[in-house]
């Protein structure tokens, strides 16, 4: 449209489209839509085939290190655990890229992505999981203290609109 | 029994000349204007992106007291001096760009014939100190020896001087009209507001002073995406808070100076508060300074930040010329109307 086109030097025209401007700034200052999920209180629900954190199942695993092979970042390694022959796979989380190559390469499904993403490490080395750790089930944090899973919308006026289940 | 001494002391700290400068309008009240501001800065732009800004701490209000918990976290965090800066300049300017923001409060009037140090020459006096924190920005982004300050420093010194010079003929031009370039006396004279008698000179005050607190759309010298903080990337704990604070006081201080020349300063008065103190019947002056200074922080959700160029050509094309029209309005008016 040639109204939008900015001339320069124009100067009342300019002081038009400052005023829209700020006016549009205020409409959206007084009105009380919002698209944050208040995430400690309310978790989005992710679903099916989100790539979180890996879970392995020791009892299926029959230790042909596929995925250790497979892995592009070099996280997954394959432990000896003492009092074993068979080696297993661990993942160290400083390198994983959550590509899931791992998971799909895996012939027995004993690894598995789960949809919890929101665990925090306070120093490097907890990041590290051997096959001990690595055979544990994943707890999500903030569902943990009770947080409500909501789903999102896409809303036409909002944009997003997070409906609790 | 109260000893007489502590009277003397009590008198002393109530006394204009003390009570001006450090608690209303200037230190303390700037301490809460500079809080609460920010906390509604952040607040307001998240509003407009549909965020809901700092919440968590004291969440029934909305987490106004966030500002305090990042002032406890700056004062206890480690200031690092960089090996390769000139140390003491790193750590003198900024104090003294605070303490530069501090002194026009002594000079500004909050009431009725009450003003610390009663100048014929404050307007004057007042701006020009305001204009002294630009040259130890540059001094501290010379002192830190780094390129991102270096390019921040460069920045300021183009934007000093293109915004400096209307900001000045702005407010000289609404004085001309006055008569006079003592603040009390302009708010006194001020019967129409200032900026329905010039609103050119009112909206380039405005402009030049977004300019220079640089605030959105003018925060080219700090430039967060461009070139990391601009003159203040080395610093760190209570020393960013200073120039950080810094360049929040200059806005407040500016936009006291706004609404005496172009808002009718503390009019109308209200006789009931001078009981507390005779400083607050003149409270008016501080709530519009405070709506100015939201209005002015509000910009930043509606803006982009300019190019230095652009900036540079709003500053000489457009603020400088239409300063010098103002003084001829002014003047024009002044014939007119025979003066206020």
């Amino acid at each position: 449209m040639a109204e939008d086109v900015y001339k320069p030097g124009n100067l009342l025209v300019s002081l038009k489209r400052h005023a829209a401007a700020i006016a549009t700034g205020l409409r959206y200052l007084l009105s009380t839509k919002r698209m944050t999920v208040r995430y400690p209180e309310f978790v989005i629900d992710l679903g099916e085939g989100y790539r979180g954190m890996i879970r392995w199942h020791r009892d299926r695993c029959i230790s042909c290190s596929l995925c250790a092979q497979i892995c592009p970042a070099a996280a997954m390694k394959m432990y000896k655990l003492p009092g074993e022959k068979k080696m297993y796979p661990g993942i160290n989380y400083q390198r994983c890229i959550f590509c899931g190559f791992c998971v799909d390469v895996c012939p027995v499904f004993a690894l598995e992505h789960t949809p919890v993403h929101d665990i925090s490490y306070e120093e490097l080395d907890e990041m590290i999981y051997v096959p001990t750790k690595f055979d544990t089930e994943w707890v999500s944090p903030a569902a943990k203290e009770g947080a409500r899973p909501v789903k999102v919308v896409f809303d036409e006026e909002v944009g997003l609109r997070h409906e609790p289940q | 029994m109260a000893p007489q001494p502590l009277d003397k002391v009590v008198e002393f700290i109530l006394s204009p000349h003390i009570f001006a400068p450090l608690i209303y309008p200037g230190l303390l009240a700037a301490m809460l204007v500079l809080l609460t501001l920010i906390w509604a800065e952040r607040k307001m732009t998240a509003k407009v992106q549909l965020r809901y800004g700092p919440l968590y701490v004291l969440k029934p209000l909305g987490g106004i007291i966030q500002l305090i918990a990042d002032a406890i976290k700056f004062m206890f965090q480690e200031p690092i001096l960089p090996r390769k800066a000139d140390k003491w300049v790193f750590v003198l300017a900024p104090v003294t760009m605070m303490a530069f923001t501090i002194i026009p409060f002594a000079f500004i009037p909050a009431a009725p014939g009450f003003v610390g140090v009663d100048l014929e020459y404050s307007l004057p006096l007042v701006l020009s100190l305001s204009a002294l924190v630009p040259p130890l920005i540059l001094a501290t982004s010379w002192a830190a020896n780094n390129k991102f300050t270096l390019l921040g420093g460069v920045r300021e010194a183009f934007m000093m001087v293109a915004y400096e010079t209307s900001l000045f003929i702005a407010a000289f031009a609404i004085a001309t009209y006055y008569g006079t370039l003592s603040l009390s006396k302009i708010v006194e004279a001020q019967t129409v507001p200032g900026i329905v008698l010039n609103p050119i000179a009112a909206a380039i005050f405005f402009v030049a002073m977004l300019m220079t607190a640089s605030k959105l759309p003018y925060d080219i010298v700090e430039g967060e995406q461009e070139i990391v903080a601009g003159p203040f990337t080395e610093y760190s704990g209570i020393l960013y808070m200073l120039v950080m604070g810094a360049s929040y006081m200059e806005l407040y201080v500016l936009s006291l100076v706004f609404v005496e020349l172009f808002l009718g300063g503390w009019k109308p008065v209200i006789p009931a508060l001078a009981s507390i103190h005779p400083a607050f019947q003149g409270i008016a002056l501080f709530i519009k300074a405070y709506l100015v200074l939201l209005f002015a922080v509000f910009l930043r959700s509606v803006y982009a930040r300019y190019r230095l160029d652009q900036a540079l050509e709003i500053g000489w094309k457009k603020l400088f010329p239409l300063s010098l029209i103002s003084v001829v309005w002014s003047l024009i008016l002044l014939v007119i109307t025979g003066g206020a």
